[in-house]
């Protein structure tokens, strides 16, 4: 596929949600406030990319967990508590939050998919993209992956037009020939 | 887009336990009963709209689901694409653990995958990945399985989506005032106060092929991103109505061909403004019949895209559909009186979803017994 930048961005059990705050803020003007862990390692890894994204872009996410600290503090206030979940964490949780403050950020306007990141996730998130690249939906396509166990990696590729050629099966093949703006983060 | 049929489908509501049952309750204008449930610390009741308590699991139900949808005795699926779309996957799970456990650890999380994995797993599938756009993840899993299926990388597709009983969904709408205290489902009235949630479940197998007795063809759709909000679409409509005309193009239609909108209708305040304005924009005065599947289903979040497209094409099966009691004080040309509307009309269907999602679809029910659908 026409990959034409890519960033890839890893960080320990142990970096804060503080250290990702102070890393976004170097690649964004005016980062959104009040969004939780999940969305602030997605916005990192496509913030990079920003100067190269138009506006006729779609964004295709993916990851294998909800943001988890989020989902603990729900479950422990509606469930253990009795009480009330914070308005701002019930509006995080939403799995397409991430999505909307990307393309948000990133000042883009296509389709905005959000699927669970299984084994095949890359593969997934080409054929999606490129039944709209390949529709004339948009001109270009964000592709980005989070995966956290214990430590994290988020990776984002950024597409520009479709390809008739087999989708490649990981972030290595697909960005394979393309410079990945790497961010590696130490822990707190 | 080249056409997609809905060969089978089924669904699981507070109306009823499968879709003939569920489509003549409404066609027959029977609501189903409200139970309710208290918001934490105001103390306030609330309404749900339960399906029926079977006493299964979410594998047991979700597996009996598929099971109706594919029929007895389903040929191999290593043709078909599984899409799993939901808000709620299996959150219920989690909050029962939670609540046994006294607590919850970030380590107890299950992936998103989770569901999609085991079904393939179980049931053989080609691939299976799991959606989830808020409230418009089945609308979207049924516009991209479409889409996937014309591509020839699949022959088939089943889209499962489901809505469970959720504390958090319940709390989590209260805590953003959102939820009815009423208990009234109005959608549109100017004395709206909010919406009723919905447990649901349903499928539907798609094909490029009729099979013996369709429900629908898919002729298009399309959905995209607001960023003016993250919990609500402009409310001048324009984004609405882009995303409308959108689908429209899709489908090779034009507004004037379409017989039945389909409205999103949350009854909330912001949403329904949105709407009208997105709706008056594309119709001007002369809109066709309009239809509100919310107060019959509950808001079933996540799967609103084929629970309520699966009523509407059943009901409009079943004769007329059913007036709405307080159309004279609508804010939209609501009907009073039932709405006799052929099975294969041109349907527009609306959904949105927090974080800015956007959704519309283009069908066109089938005539029961004739087998292909124009």
């Amino acid at each position: 596929m026409p990959v034409i930048a890519a960033s890839e961005v890893r960080g320990l059990a142990t970096t804060d949600d503080k250290q990702l705050k102070a890393a976004l803020g170097q690649w964004l003007d005016s980062p959104p406030r009040r969004i939780d862990r999940l969305i602030l390692q997605c916005l990192l890894a496509a913030a990079p990319l920003k100067a190269q994204v138009r506006s006729h872009c779609g964004l295709y996410l993916a990851s294998a967990h909800p943001a988890r600290a989020t989902m603990a503090a729900l479950l422990e206030a509606t469930c253990v508590q009795h009480k009330q979940p914070k308005p701002f964490e019930f509006v995080n949780s939403v799995s397409n939050a991430a999505g909307f403050h990307i393309a948000q950020q990133l000042g883009i306007d296509g389709p905005n998919l959000f699927i669970g990141a299984g084994e095949q996730v890359w593969t997934h998130l080409q054929a999606l993209a490129n039944l709209d690249l390949q529709d004339g939906l948009i001109e270009q396509a964000l592709l980005l992956v989070c995966d956290e166990h214990g430590d994290f990696c988020v990776q984002a590729v950024l597409l520009e037009g479709p390809t008739t050629t087999a989708h490649a099966a990981n972030f290595a093949e697909l960005s394979a020939g393309t410079e990945v703006l790497r961010i590696n983060l130490q822990g707190g | 887009m080249t056409p997609v049929y809905l060969q089978r489908a089924a669904l699981h509501c507070a109306l009823g336990e499968d879709l003939h049952t569920a489509a003549l309750a409404m066609q027959q204008g029977r609501t189903a009963p409200a139970g309710q449930f208290q918001l934490h610390e105001v103390h306030e009741p609330r309404s749900y709209l339960y399906a029926a308590q079977t006493g299964e699991s979410l594998t047991q139900r979700l597996n009996r689901l598929i099971g109706e949808t594919l029929c007895a005795q389903p040929q191999a699926l290593d043709d078909c694409l599984l899409i799993v779309a939901s808000t709620s996957l299996d959150i219920a799970d989690l909050e029962t653990q939670t609540r046994e456990h006294h607590g919850f650890q970030p380590g107890d999380s299950t992936s998103l995958d989770l569901i999609a994995k085991q079904l393939r797993q179980s049931w053989g599938f080609a691939a299976a990945f799991t959606l989830n756009t808020a409230c418009t993840s089945a609308a979207n899993g049924l516009l991209y399985a479409a889409r996937l299926l014309n591509t020839g990388q699949y022959t088939r597709s089943l889209v499962l989506s489901f809505e469970t009983p959720s504390a958090i969904a319940m709390q989590g709408f209260g805590a953003l005032g959102l939820t009815s205290p009423s208990g009234q489902y109005r959608p549109f009235h100017p004395e709206r106060d909010g919406l009723i949630l919905g447990e649901a479940y349903c499928a539907a197998l798609l094909s490029r092929e009729p099979g013996a007795n369709p429900l629908a063809r898919l002729l298009g759709g399309f959905s995209a991103c607001d960023t003016s909000s993250l919990t609500t679409t402009r409310e001048d409509g324009s984004h609405i109505h882009w995303v409308m005309q959108q689908a429209l193009k899709s489908a090779a239609c034009t507004a004037d061909q379409i017989n039945l909108v389909k409205l999103h209708g949350t009854a909330t305040g912001a949403n329904d403004e949105a709407e009208r304005n997105g709706i008056r924009l594309l119709y001007g005065a002369q809109m066709p019949a309009l239809s509100l599947l919310k107060p019959w289903l509950g808001h079933t979040l996540g799967a609103c895209g084929l629970s309520e497209s699966l009523l509407l094409l059943g009901c409009l099966q079943e004769g007329p559909l059913p007036g709405v009691a307080y159309a004279n004080s609508a804010m939209l040309p609501l009907s009073a009186a039932p709405q006799p509307l052929a099975a294969d009309s041109l349907l527009l269907a609306n959904f949105f979803g927090f974080g800015g999602n956007n959704a519309s679809l283009v069908m066109q029910g089938c005539m029961q017994g004739e087998s292909p659908c124009r």
